[in-house]
């Protein structure tokens, strides 16, 4: 069975049927969305679970000639940390789907570009042919563009170009890197396994790998944010919708840290290892300057927004320590981060379907009209400041400990822990305006969480638990495929 | 092996060129002249596609191989698509005249499937004349609008000039190596005059590719002609053009390696100016027509590289540009000619306005499409020739304006789907014929893109 390429394909099956579903039943699409995204969690738990959770190599391949000529293939395949972010992007647009049941406007456009979003983002993790690889890359670009642009706030013109430019900004140059990779003498494949075996052999010079680096850099980086390529994320998520910002913060900035773990690092091992200290030095910064804005943010969404900014740095500072801590670390954020930041704005797009204000001097005392949703909003970001117990811990500890004992100068481990800190200081203020206090007027008279609204949080909350607990059942996936990739890349 | 049936496809559209020009006497008019111009055009394609002999014809004259196949192919395929389009539109909504138009396409059609074939100057430059001469007078179709004729005059005049510039290059070439014959030419040895021949020579062709720096008839003459003449006007004989400098490239690149020089010179100039004067433009034939300038720098990039891969990137490239450009003219010809005559179109007609997305989106680059894979064979080429930095930096200068072509192919997409309502919104009639030509356009370019595989085979890749 061609497990991957029906969590794949299956959500643009479920596009093509909400496209094509009568105007006169508007009620429809979401349902066929939902009942196609369910089919593709089931599918993808099923993967989860049958996945041989010890082994290191890729498991579930398929393979199929595609451009023979220039060795382009259909190759699939999940190693222990791509099958994690597949299971997590299937289970959050199933969540995105139900977030967004009460839209309204053009509602089959809606659940179909959704549908499509889904197929890139699987797309990206699975894909193991670099061309494949960039195919579903820029096919993300697409539907979030007009989820943005139809759909979002009132700037959304201007953040949806934003991020469509800024980003195929970033992937032209991947592009450039992924034909000199190719062209290079001793490749000539798209193979991203043969390309990561012949990096990790010495293959590619310093002097080439450097130039790469540099280029892929920029397509990742763009798109992880690192600061200072971070400036197009914070309109983005601001003039999305929820469901838009769930699946932007949850799924698509991961596909950049994703790029660096799967492509930069096993390709271009010693590109790897002399850009390690600037790949540091930035998330650094990000951690620290995300953390400082949030702090001076009015708008709870740019708040969550610009968090993800600073959290995003843990996971690169992760990767940057070429550690099995490190790296095991990064990954643990990014799949925290996905449950834990989805979580965030389900919750401020909730109450800002009640309040229509996302302005924290607006929106206080959150719980004494609504206590669930006040609630949940503090265990939310006790989670994002990273509470042990709960799923934020064991990340972004790992990726400090990996940095800690890794070459890089400790100063940018120092300056990254302060970040842990402000992370704390910013959302315990944010949970003492937001939730708790006396109400401010438009919280007045809101009504609490419904059941829907509750029932699509619970999964998130089991699995921040059950993570923040249990985060060896994590580890357990994802650090076969660590270590075996530091291996072949010598950093071990 | 081959024989003169090989001409049967020019044959299938010489006939209905003159079928066309006796439209009046056909049962259903113009309409039924312009559909039987149409499928003769198409079986042309399908006979060209089905016949893989390859060999030469005329002692060398003509040469039939996989690049002509696939430009001949293409530039009928083509021609069909804008002929059946115009079976159910009108040329322009005051100018119910369809059948010269129809001839007029078929026989430039005539001239591009030649011109990818011959190997011969004089036969080469029969065929580009042949391909552009009714360039000129669809551009002026409409005999009251004066912009119209203002921009047929500019457009004949620089084309004019440049054939003869081009005609005076062939007469050195001729003159230093006494040869017609392209098997025969050898500019090794010719020094100066060689190099001065070549240069006159491709002159000729950068004007009809609409090349910077001389590009700049493009604008005017397609922002006073009628959309739907802009549409084939702009594409097939550009195809055609295209294949014909990568033959003479053939000839000439190995012996004058500083042609290479001038070629991306011409690139880079081409691919910035065209994108970035396309940017500000509120009439989109203009847009369309700096965005073809830059599309050509884009082929002269990988043209400059003087490699087979570059040549085959050119070709597939030059199709892969000119079905969709071709058919975001054609919904231009419908909807109206400014930018803001495209509002809420995805309101009015969903259908296309998907369609015009997915033609801007090849134009960018997005994969699977057409020309993502066009451009990675493009840029893949100088890559790879590249023995100084300047092929490179050229590359990134196309990578990045690439990304600003997605700011002006965005405009289009935001009055499609965001731009308030018009006020008197234009009603374009339902027509099956038309609606059939855009599927097509939507079908090729998406096919193009996912069933490469062969299609390099035919390029020579």
């Amino acid at each position: 069975m061609p497990l991957l390429t029906a969590i794949i394909f299956l959500p643009l099956l479920g596009a093509a049927v909400t496209a094509l579903l009568p105007q006169s039943r508007p009620d429809l699409p979401k349902k066929v969305a939902l009942g196609f995204a369910l089919v593709d969690l089931a599918v993808a738990l099923y993967v989860l679970v049958r996945f041989d959770v010890g082994a290191a190599g890729m498991q579930f391949v398929e393979k199929a000639s595609w451009v023979p000529e220039a060795g382009i293939q259909y190759y699939l395949g999940i190693d222990g940390i791509s099958v994690t972010l597949l299971a997590l992007s299937a289970l959050l647009t199933v969540l995105a789907i139900l977030a967004s049941w009460k839209i309204e406007k053009k509602p089959a456009f809606y659940f179909a570009m959704i549908q499509v979003l889904a197929v890139g983002m699987s797309g990206v993790f699975c894909a193991l042919d670099f061309v494949l690889f960039y195919v579903f890359w820029e096919l993300v670009l697409v539907p979030m563009y007009f989820l943005i642009a139809v759909w979002g706030g009132p700037r959304r013109e201007y953040a949806s170009i934003k991020f469509f430019l800024y980003t195929l900004f970033g992937s032209v140059f991947m592009l450039v890197g992924l034909i000199a990779l190719y062209l290079h003498p001793a490749a000539g494949t798209f193979d991203m396994l043969k390309l990561a075996e012949l990096g990790g052999s010495g293959a590619f010079g310093a002097g080439f790998q450097w130039w790469v680096f540099a280029a892929f850099f920029l397509g990742f980086a763009v798109k992880v944010p690192v600061w200072p390529l971070h400036t197009w994320l914070p309109d983005a998520h601001v003039e999305a919708p929820t469901a838009g910002s769930v699946l932007l913060a949850g799924i698509m900035l991961k596909m950049g840290t994703y790029g660096f773990v799967r492509i930069s690092l096993p390709m271009l091992p010693d590109a790897s290892q002399s850009w390690s200290w600037f790949l540091a030095l930035l998330a650094a910064i990000s951690i620290v300057y995300g953390a400082a804005v949030a702090f001076a943010q009015s708008d709870l969404k740019k708040l969550v927004a610009y968090s993800s900014v600073s959290h995003m740095g843990f996971v690169m500072l992760g990767i940057a320590s070429l550690t099995p801590a490190g790296i095991n670390g990064a990954v643990a954020v990014m799949v925290a981060h996905g449950l834990i930041t989805g979580m965030m704005f389900l919750l401020v797009g909730m109450i800002y379907e009640r309040t229509h204000t996302r302005l924290i001097a607006d929106v206080r005392g959150v719980s004494k009209t609504a206590p669930v949703a006040g609630g949940l909003l503090a265990f939310a970001a006790f989670a994002s400041l990273g509470l042990p117990g709960l799923a934020g811990f064991p990340g972004e500890f790992l990726s400090l400990l990996g940095a800690w004992n890794s070459d890089m100068w400790p100063g940018y481990v120092i300056i990254s822990a302060v970040g842990v800190l402000l992370a704390a200081a910013y959302m315990l203020w944010m949970v003492q305006r937001v939730v708790l206090g006396e109400s401010s007027e438009a919280v007045v008279g809101i009504t609490d969480l419904g059941a829907r609204e509750i029932g699509l949080l619970v999964p998130l909350i089991a699995l921040t638990v059950f993570i923040g607990v249990y985060w060896s059942g994590l580890l357990r996936y994802v650090d076969p495929a660590v270590t075996s990739m530091l291996t072949a890349m010598g950093a071990m | 092996m081959v024989g003169y049936w090989q001409l049967l496809p020019e044959g299938l559209v010489l006939t209905g060129a003159l079928i066309a020009l006796f439209g009046e006497f056909m049962p259903g008019g113009d309409r039924g002249a312009v559909r039987i111009g149409a499928a003769l055009a198409f079986s042309a394609a399908l006979i060209i596609a089905l016949d893989g002999s390859s060999g030469t014809l005329f002692g060398g004259m003509l040469t039939f191989d996989g690049p002509a196949r696939f430009i001949r192919a293409g530039v009928a395929g083509l021609t069909g698509v804008w002929l059946l389009w115009l079976s159910g539109r009108d040329i322009a909504p005051d100018e119910p005249r369809r059948r010269d138009a129809a001839a007029l396409a078929l026989l430039s059609a005539i001239g591009g499937m030649v011109l990818a074939a011959s190997t011969d100057l004089i036969t080469m430059y029969m065929a580009l004349e042949l391909s552009t001469m009714p360039a000129y007078v669809l551009v002026g179709y409409r005999r009251r609008d004066v912009a119209g004729l203002e921009g047929a005059l500019k457009y004949f005049l620089l084309s004019l000039l440049t054939s003869l510039i081009m005609l005076y290059g062939l007469s050195f070439l001729y003159g230093s190596t006494g040869a017609t014959l392209f098997a025969d030419i050898s500019l090794s040895g010719t020094g100066a005059l060689g190099l001065i021949a070549a240069l006159l020579t491709i002159v000729g062709l950068l004007a009809k590719l609409s090349a910077a720096p001389f590009h700049f008839w493009a604008p005017d003459a397609y922002a006073g002609a009628p959309a739907s003449a802009v549409a084939f006007v702009s594409t097939v004989p550009k195809i055609a053009g295209a294949a014909a400098m990568v033959r003479l490239m053939h000839v000439m690149l190995p012996d004058e390696p500083q042609l290479q020089w001038i070629l991306l010179l011409a690139a880079v100039v081409s691919m910035v100016l065209g994108n970035l004067s396309a940017l500000p433009q509120s009439d989109i034939r203009r847009l369309m027509a700096y965005s073809g300038v830059a599309h050509t720098g884009y082929l002269l990039l990988a043209l400059s590289s003087g490699t087979q891969y570059g040549y085959g990137a050119v070709l597939y490239y030059a199709v892969a540009y000119a079905v969709p450009s071709l058919a975001i003219m054609l919904v231009v010809a419908e909807e109206g000619p400014a930018l803001a005559d495209m509002a809420q179109l995805a309101a009015r007609r969903p259908a296309v306005a998907w369609s015009v997305v997915v033609w801007l989106m090849s134009l960018i680059g997005i994969p699977p499409l057409a020309g993502f894979f066009g451009k990675l064979y493009l840029f893949r080429a100088p890559l790879e020739a590249a023995s100084t930095p300047w092929p490179v930096a050229a590359v990134v200068v196309a990578v990045l304006v690439s990304v600003v072509s997605a700011g002006y192919y965005f405009r289009v997409i935001r009055q499609m789907f965001l731009a308030d309502e018009p006020d008197s919104p234009c009603v374009v009639p339902n027509s099956v014929a038309s609606n059939i030509a855009v599927g097509i356009a939507v079908v090729a370019t998406i096919a193009m893109g996912i069933g490469i595989a062969p299609l390099l085979e035919l390029v020579g890749l």
